[in-house]
């Protein structure tokens, strides 16, 4: 992919998705009662790619993130217009099933909230409603998310002890063997390291650069080392639009456009 | 210094890489004052001022450290971005530059002690020319960093053809003179090195100059520059035959 094919162009609306796309994002506009949240966005997330969204608070960054597995649906009075089109399909058409988005599109949030359960029941849970497996396939495919989600050796023991035993990090790892236990696509990630220390913050950086050659991961962040840090393609956004969304080294090294630097020099004020 | 005209929310480190700016333009302006004052020493054929000279090159070599310091603790707990981190990337790798010109001109003093033992030769005072050249050029490209001038920078950097043009004009007059009578061979074979590094200290200036453009653009300097030093073309070793 090229500078140039990167570049954003709110002018070019319909523009074909390139051809490595895994989420293409046209004109979206989003609302909640009346706010125009999101102000006619177009982005290309590569596949198997790492995407960061950085921003200020309220700039849209984690409405946008939030609008990849329509979770804003469960709420009332709240809109998205455009196209948000995963493999070909828009996942804004009604008709997108909400189940089949959910095993197509995991999400991890800020804070670590595992289920008030085992360790191995907080992945198995997902799974069986998703498909019926005996148990020692169930028992693989919990081992194998624990393990890609780098928790395993840590856990092997006490599979049966209640999750929230785990310290912060391990749960927020445990978070993403949930997610990934499901066999997902596209994985995103909502701050997901903001209430971790830098040892398991660093962890997390760790398993999101390993998870990358599986998955299409797609991160928000307040950390802009973080973003410089773990992603290939950055995103900055201010007010609702995306203003500028390149390689990441571009963006930390000479961004193209002035808020962007002044974003991310801190002279933002 | 703002990349964007712009201040940081943190108001220390816009102070911080204000003082890094500072630093490397006085340690600039003192690398072409030793220049001047190597000159001075030859024609004043003065060893005692001389050996001050080369004495006062620790002073510019004091100020690299304190810029290294400074640059290594700006990147430590600024974790500079963008612009900034361009700007204290460039200002490392000119405070290396100036300190090699410092070098340089502490080299040309040097010279002029064993210079002032023999009797004066013509062509010393050919090499005041050349020293000009190549102050004007490390003054003009410090005031291109100061300013933030990447024109200014790049016009510095083509105009060191001047400098190789001298250069290789002088190394031709020193040939001629260690031809006609090999008394004068001792003191132009001095005055051959302290043109040399002459030339040399034209040559940091165009990385100056290099680093300056980096740092405003963004983008290497890769455009050709004429290198008119042709001191090693074969045929100039046959002025005599």
């Amino acid at each position: 992919m090229t500078d140039s094919a990167l570049a954003v162009n709110t002018a070019q609306t319909m523009a074909a998705p390139l051809a490595d796309t895994k989420i293409t994002v046209r004109n979206l506009h989003f609302y909640y009662n009346g706010f125009h949240a999101l102000k006619g966005i177009n982005m290309d997330i590569p596949e198997k790619k790492v995407t960061a969204i950085i921003g200020p608070s309220g700039c849209g960054k984690s409405t946008l993130l939030r609008i990849f597995n329509r979770i804003y649906a469960i709420y009332p009075k709240l809109e998205a217009k455009g196209d948000i089109v995963l493999d070909g399909e828009n996942i804004l058409d009604p008709g997108y099933s909400m189940n089949r988005l959910r095993s197509k599109v995991g999400m991890v949030f800020q804070k670590p909230v595992p289920f008030p359960m085992t360790i191995f029941e907080n992945v198995a849970y997902g799974i069986r409603h998703h498909e019926k497996l005996s148990k020692s396939d169930m028992e693989g495919r919990v081992e194998q998310a624990l393990r890609s989600a780098a928790l395993w050796d840590e856990v092997k023991d006490k599979l049966k002890q209640n999750a929230l035993g785990l310290s912060g990090g391990q749960q927020q790892r445990l978070c993403i063997a949930r997610a990934i236990a499901l066999k997902p696509e596209v994985l995103l990630l909502d701050e997901p390291t903001s209430a971790l220390d830098p040892i398991a913050t660093s962890r997390i950086e760790q398993l999101v650069e390993e998870l990358k050659s599986e998955f299409t991961i797609v991160i928000v962040t307040h950390n802009m080392q973080q973003a410089a840090r773990c992603s290939d393609l950055t995103a900055f956004m201010y007010m609702g639009e995306l203003i500028e969304f390149d390689n990441t080294e571009k963006i930390f090294t000479k961004p193209g456009k002035k808020q962007t630097e002044d974003y991310i020099t801190g002279r933002f004020g | 210094m703002s990349s964007t005209g712009k201040e940081h929310i943190i108001k220390s480190y816009d102070g911080e890489l204000t003082r890094l700016t500072g630093e490397i333009v006085r340690m600039g302006e003192l690398s072409v004052s030793q220049l001047e004052a190597a000159i001075d020493v030859i024609d004043r054929r003065d060893e005692r001022a001389a050996q001050r000279v080369v004495g006062n090159d620790d002073a510019i070599d004091q100020l690299e450290q304190e810029i290294s310091h400074d640059v290594v603790r700006l990147l430590a707990l600024r974790a500079p971005m963008a612009g900034d981190l361009r700007n204290v990337f460039a200002a490392l790798r000119i405070a290396a530059d100036i300190e090699r010109i410092g070098d340089y001109a502490a080299n040309v003093a040097k010279r002029s002690i064993p210079l002032s033992m023999v009797a004066p030769v013509a062509p010393t005072a050919g090499l005041g020319y050349l020293a000009e050249l190549a102050a004007t050029e490390v003054r003009d490209v410090l005031l291109a960093y100061r300013d933030q001038n990447a024109e200014k920078a790049y016009q510095v950097w083509k105009d060191d053809a001047e400098l190789d043009d001298a250069y290789t004009g002088y190394f031709r007059q020193l040939l001629t003179y260690m031809m006609e009578d090999p008394r004068n061979i001792t003191p132009c074979t001095h005055l051959l090195f302290m043109a040399k590094n002459i030339e040399r200290i034209g040559d940091h200036a165009t990385n100056i100059a290099e680093n300056v453009w980096f740092q405003v653009t963004g983008e290497p300097l890769n455009k050709q520059r004429t290198k008119r030093d042709f001191t090693s073309n074969p045929e100039l070793g046959k002025l005599g035959e």
